[in-house]
């Protein structure tokens, strides 16, 4: 019996054990494949459904003043119902109007006067937090913009002017200004937010089997009896680890196809396709979501295996997510044409990093030996923690 | 006591933080020889058990499996612990061949051991079912199956008729009998000091310490009392007098 074949017992054990729960196959399989797809469809549904349901109903607006005729078939055509103001009314700020506004009585309030210097003042009271509300305020306003534009073309006729040069003096040639590849794009895009994805998930997907798998285990009485079974501590953190990093990997994986799934065919054609990249990319990214899986969950089997309870493990490992978190999205706003090589030695963002730039199909020298050197350095030094929390007795056990 | 030496321990003591565990421990456990080991709660007895098991290492001291390191040899030893430390999710057989494939066992070898220990335990037609559903009884009569698959040298168990009703509790006896009349060496850890007087050799382990070790006719002839429980009681109360009056001594 080889430590080899220890280990991938150990593996197989911690993996047939998590897959005859149907709950955590559920939650760390099924949702992230799950998840984006149906988004995708229940989203574009529920939107649809709402802005039509808005565009039916008919929108009461309250005018102060005389609105141009073409203006006021133009907001009838939006279903729009004008109305006017009582006689006692003391304009757009009477508050009993205001509080028509505020009870849904009323939608909007538009006041309308002409300045003796020919210009338009325009008065909206709406309230933003009411959906019809805030729907009639777009309404009026796109009205009032087209109402303008042509009140601009006339007034520049009207003073002998060409509307078209006057209005529109540059031309731009949209045509061929981006020299960037399409599936440079693409890799842009990805890198946007993937990075950012696979770091929150594999630290938060980690937690509960890590957990599971330690102190949990201690709990439950059967982490004593595997110790007497001769295997050495070293041989249960690699098999632990590896049965953890497969559930993790997995759910990353799925969760990411199910997202580029969304993408490509569920959210419009062209949106989204996958970028080429070289063998050295690919490669390279290879190494870097193995790397950072290596240290994220050794850390993580190690902070559980060190808490004295599934409690306090869970305790101790919830406020991770945060910790990376801030980093991730910093990465994801840093601009990667300027930026120092010292941002590549730094835990978490320069695997970050080295996710984005590869994704770009970018292959730095200097930036590749920094990340790939600290990152290897830092996932060894998460190893040696967990192996030294695996040999404590104490922590293992419990003292008797 | 007959049979040859099989596990030797010479002045251990473990030590856990400022809390000592065991204190000076010398005791041999011997091939075909059934030992109790009987004590209260915190005596000593599962630190005791563990070292047995190389579980834990020795704060002094030394731990001999014939000789060399128990740490070294647990393929030789087979564990029951208290808590039976079952993965409920699994069946009763996936339990047992986890455990045999660490030890190297085959998985068909595994199997014929589990079911012609299962038979007379009962357990033959619930080794395929997930033991989840398992009533304390059934999990204490698996957890015994595993401890068995790699047929171990010296059996170390924890309260291993715990929670058995009568007849399944006979059936184990009956089993570590078998055991021990094979050469075997058995070490069975319990409260129940009726379970305790029907093996071989009794130890009171009490306060971190050994105070009475041998054969239970002699230990009571000895002390000229009539029963273990006094014989207990006598030797716990003895023990604790004597740590006492060391304390007021140190003092």
């Amino acid at each position: 019996m080889t430590s080899w074949h220890r280990t991938t017992t150990i593996a197989s054990r911690e993996l047939l054990d998590f897959v005859r729960d149907w709950r955590t196959i559920l939650t760390m399989l099924l949702i992230p494949l799950l998840l984006f797809p149906l988004l995708f469809v229940v989203l574009p549904v529920v939107v649809g459904g709402q802005a039509e349901e808005l565009a039916a109903t008919e929108a009461n607006v309250l005018v102060y003043g005389n609105l141009p005729t073409n203006l006021s078939e133009a907001l009838m055509e939006a279903n729009v119902n004008l109305l006017s103001p009582p006689v006692n009314s003391t304009g757009v700020d009477d508050q009993q109007q205001n509080a028509h506004v505020r009870d849904g009585v009323l939608d909007v309030i538009l006041g309308w006067s002409l300045g003796d210097d020919e210009v338009y003042t325009v008065h909206l009271r709406y309230m933003s937090t009411a959906s019809v509300s805030s729907d009639a305020r777009m309404r009026v306003l796109t009205a009032v913009s087209e109402w303008e534009e042509e009140e601009r073309v006339r007034r520049v006729e009207a003073g002998g002017l060409d509307a078209n040069t006057t209005l529109d003096p540059v031309r731009y040639d949209t045509a061929s200004v981006d020299l960037a590849s399409q599936s440079e794009r693409q890799g842009w895009l990805l890198s946007s937010f993937i990075p950012l994805m696979f770091a929150m998930w594999m630290v938060s997907s980690a937690i509960q089997p890590s957990i599971d798998m330690t102190a949990g285990e201690r709990e439950r009485g059967s982490l004593e009896a595997l110790l007497c079974a001769p295997v050495h501590r070293w041989e249960l953190l690699a098999g632990k680890w590896a049965a953890v990093s497969i559930i993790v990997l997995t759910g990353v994986f799925l969760q990411v196809a199910g997202l580029l799934f969304a993408l490509t065919y569920l959210a419009g054609p062209g949106l989204l396709e996958m970028p080429h990249l070289s063998l050295l990319s690919t490669l390279l990214l290879t190494v870097a979501v193995v790397c950072f899986s290596v240290m994220v969950v050794a850390t993580e089997l190690a902070v559980a295996m060190r808490a004295r309870s599934v409690k306090e493990a869970g305790a101790a490992l919830a406020p991770l997510g945060l910790l990376v978190l801030v980093p991730a999205i910093i990465v994801q706003v840093v601009n990667l044409d300027g930026v120092e090589g010292v941002w590549f030695a730094v835990p978490v963002v320069n695997v970050m990093l080295a996710m984005r730039e590869l994704l770009l199909d970018r292959v730095d020298g200097v930036h590749t030996v920094i990340w790939l050197s600290t990152t290897l350095l830092y996932t060894l030094l998460a190893l040696g923690y967990a192996q030294r929390q695996f040999d404590r007795e104490d922590l293992v056990l419990g003292a008797s | 006591m007959t049979g040859d030496v099989l596990a030797r321990l010479r002045a251990v003591s473990k030590q856990f933080g400022d809390v000592l565990a065991l204190d000076g421990i010398d005791i041999d456990i011997h091939h075909g020889v059934s030992t109790a080991l009987v004590g209260g709660n915190g005596a000593g007895k599962t630190t005791l058990l563990r070292i047995l098991a190389g579980v834990y290492r020795p704060s002094h001291g030394t731990a001999l499996l014939g000789a060399g390191d128990i740490v070294d040899h647990r393929r030789r030893i087979g564990v029951m612990t208290e808590s039976t430390g079952l993965h409920v999710r699994l069946t009763a057989w996936e339990n047992i061949r986890f455990h045999a494939r660490l030890f190297g066992v085959e998985d068909s070898v595994a199997r014929r051991r589990a079911e012609a220990h299962a038979a007379p335990l009962g357990m033959l037609g619930a080794l395929d079912r997930r033991t989840e559903g398992f009533s304390r009884g059934m999990r204490q009569k698996t957890a015994l199956l595993r401890a068995l698959v790699h047929e171990p040298d010296l059996l170390l168990l924890d309260e291993p008729t715990a929670g058995l009703d009568i007849t399944s509790a006979r059936a184990v006896r009956s089993l570590i009998e078998e055991l021990v009349a094979v050469g075997r060496g058995v070490v069975w850890s319990t409260h129940d000091l009726g379970a305790a007087s029907v093996c071989d050799r009794l130890v009171i382990v009490h306060n971190a310490k050994i105070v009475a070790d041998g054969p239970l006719s002699t230990l009571l002839n000895e002390a000229g009392v009539g029963g273990i429980e006094a014989l207990h009681q006598m030797h716990t109360a003895e023990a604790t007098r004597e740590f006492l009056e060391g304390a007021e001594v140190g003092a």
